[in-house]
């Protein structure tokens, strides 16, 4: 019979198969062992990976209701974490100065501001007073 | 354990003019973003706890207590005005209070909830200050075999009342633990999943983790659920010319004295087990006071016990959140957990010796949240009128400023981006987390208790000589483990019945 996808089989799959990956390639390969102490680097690890190997494999045998997200949802969220990235991206090469109120803008666009007001207030007023905040008050530097 | 001058000295160090100018901006900005839907004071105090490292450590964590007990009073006012909670806390105020606004006395329901919040604070404050030392006296006199022992309960109930599939819980847990072993074993400072990446020799930045897992993928969640051109739009609120309509009397107040308390004590008995919850004390108490009124017919179309029961509740869920904290380091909450976090950045570890090391600060902190009881009230009555202005903020403003405050507090708490590029990949996990059903809450206690207890683990093997069965020598041990074992049995039973 074929099996119905569900939000806990795609996810109870995933986290069968990456505690696989963990148990014998990330562990092995990333935590370096020791010859002393009373646990080894690797036992916690390791018993973490295969607890959450058996909860993703009953997760997906046995898998609740819970439906996957709408994609629209997902792809819009997906479009908002690249546009935060690449901020952050230009953040690190021309400085939050420069960067921030460019992004506070496309930002609001993307949500649908329009009124003047507001999106002066969103693209200079707040950097501003973040500017202000964090090189006035507290004394430290901004990104 | 900590003499009596040691605790003047503590309150009076809370006494500050500098104190005090936190503790009033802590719970002034509490009270702004509770009274934003969306934002909530557990994201305004991830978001602010980078910034309070230029502070000194009462102020710090004053401030934070501040944001924490403000946000509960902000989070009604949402709830009440457009029935749309400011915090999952306040759902259950919706249910009295925004019939009372849509009969005209928006400012009564809002009064109302304010001096309720303020009732079940202030009496779990108490509860907290008389309770916790004695609490940590009897909590210094366990071994590593009872602390590993109490985070097994720990990891146990946690794991089974928070979410909807104890699988899923205990992944969550999985995961945080796992993420928690990033860095540096604790016995042998031997390296563990840095990947090439020295940044993370101390481990995953605390201040990443907790803004991307908890604030940023919140955002990103109800950006993802804006459409364009549908900013929301500022209410229209309703109002009688009757000035009583707009004040609470004491008559008023004094007839819902008995529902006040009991709200207080469910909030406050709750609030001292961890992973319960504000939400859950808030609707439990909500049963009660209908269950037990002469009138039950009128709760749900604007009845001021319906208010006082679930305000009084909630908010004292929040001091007696800190006695688990406080006494055995372990946190109840999320908010609890970020005041862990803000310790733990100051270089102080909670648990039962930070009454001994650090006494002084610790009864700075418990003045501190009296202070911010007062303030509370005073901010509340002096702002109602404004933060009532606020609900109608848009969210263009409030979440571009919030994202730009996460990347800044972040690249300031980590100095440099490689923080804040561990925040953006925190806050795809997170927001993955969520879609899927996974417990957020989980997840980051875990992360926050898994070098505890993985040390625990350690100290346990060496005393016991590599045989943990050794642990039945201890009745305290033993008692928590069989409590760990019916709450797990308990929770898979209740797992049966929900997906047969």
């Amino acid at each position: 019979m074929l099996m119905t996808p569900s939000a806990d089989r795609l996810s109870g799959a995933f986290f069968l198969f990456f505690s696989i990956a963990l148990y014998f390639y990330i562990i092995p390969s990333f935590v370096e062992p020791a010859d002393d102490g009373n646990i080894a680097p690797n036992t916690m690890p390791n018993l973490v990976a295969i607890v959450m190997g058996l909860c993703g494999l009953l997760l997906t045998i046995k898998p609740t209701d819970h439906q996957i997200p709408d994609h629209k949802f997902m792809l819009r969220a997906a479009l908002f974490a690249v546009c935060i990235g690449l901020s952050i991206y230009a953040m690190s090469w021309f400085g939050f100065i420069y960067v921030a109120p460019v992004f506070a803008l496309v930002l609001m666009l993307m949500i649908g501001e329009r009124r003047p007001f507001w999106l002066l207030f969103g693209v200079i007023g707040m950097p501003a007073v973040i500017w202000f905040l964090v090189t006035q008050v507290l004394d430290r530097t901004l990104p | 354990m900590v003499d009596f001058a040691t605790i003047l000295a503590g309150f009076s160090d809370a006494l500050t003019v500098y104190n005090i100018a936190f503790i009033i901006l802590g719970v002034a900005i509490g009270q702004f973003v509770g009274a934003v839907p969306g934002i909530g004071p557990v994201m305004a105090m991830a978001i602010a706890i980078p910034f309070t490292f230029a502070l000194e450590p009462l102020a710090a964590i004053a401030f934070l207590v501040g944001v924490s007990k403000g946000g509960l009073v902000g989070g009604a006012i949402p709830a009440i005005l457009i029935n749309t909670p400011g915090t999952p806390d306040a759902a259950a105020t919706a249910l009295d209070g925004y019939p009372l606004a849509q009969q005209g006395k928006p400012l009564k329901a809002t009064k109302m909830a304010l001096f309720s919040s303020i009732t079940g604070d202030t009496f779990s404050d108490i509860i907290l200050i008389t309770v916790s030392a004695p609490l940590a006296i009897l909590a210094l006199r366990m071994g590593p075999i009872e602390i590993l022992a109490l985070l097994i309960f720990a990891f146990a109930v946690l794991t089974g009342l928070i979410g909807d599939s104890l699988l899923k819980g205990i992944i969550a847990a999985c995961l945080g633990l796992l993420c928690s072993f990033v860095g540096t074993d604790p016995e042998n400072y031997t390296p563990r999943f840095l990947f090439g990446m020295w940044d993370l020799y101390d481990g995953l930045p605390l201040a990443a983790v907790a803004i991307g897992t908890l604030a940023i993928s919140e955002i990103l969640n109800r950006l993802s659920q804006t459409s364009a051109n549908n900013v929301r739009a500022a209410i229209n609120l309703t109002s009688t010319n009757n000035p009583a309509d707009s004040k609470v009397s004491w008559t008023e107040y004094w007839s819902c004295r008995f529902t006040l308390l009991r709200g207080s004590v469910i909030g406050t008995v709750l609030g001292a087990l961890p992973g319960i919850g504000s939400t859950a004390a808030a609707f439990m108490s909500y049963a009660f006071a209908k269950g037990s009124d002469k009138d039950p017919d009128s709760f749900g179309k604007g009845n001021l016990k319906g208010i006082a029961a679930t305000e009084s509740a909630n908010s004292a869920v929040v001091g007696a959140n800190l006695i688990p904290l406080l006494t055995l380091g372990i946190p109840g909450s999320v908010g609890a957990a970020l005041i862990i976090s803000a310790f733990m950045i100051h270089g102080m570890q909670p648990g039962p010796l930070l009454f001994e090391n650090q006494g002084r600060l610790v009864y700075g902190l418990f003045g501190a949240m009296v202070i911010a009881n007062f303030m509370n009230l005073w901010i509340g009555q002096l702002g109602l009128r404004v933060w009532v202005k606020v609900v109608s903020a848009p969210e263009s403003v409030i979440f571009s400023s919030a994202l730009l405050m996460c990347i800044v507090g972040v690249a300031m708490s980590e100095g440099g981006i490689f923080g804040v590029a561990m925040m953006l990949g925190f806050t795809v996990f997170g927001y993955l987390m969520t879609s899927f059903g996974y417990p957020i809450v989980i997840f980051i206690i875990a992360f926050f208790l898994g070098p505890r207890f993985e040390i625990s683990v350690a100290q346990s093997m060496a005393l016991t000589n590599g045989n943990l069965l050794m642990m039945y020598k201890s009745p305290v041990a033993m008692g928590l483990l069989l409590l760990s074992v019916i709450v797990v049995i308990w929770m898979l039973k209740k797992m049966m019945n929900a997906y047969p």
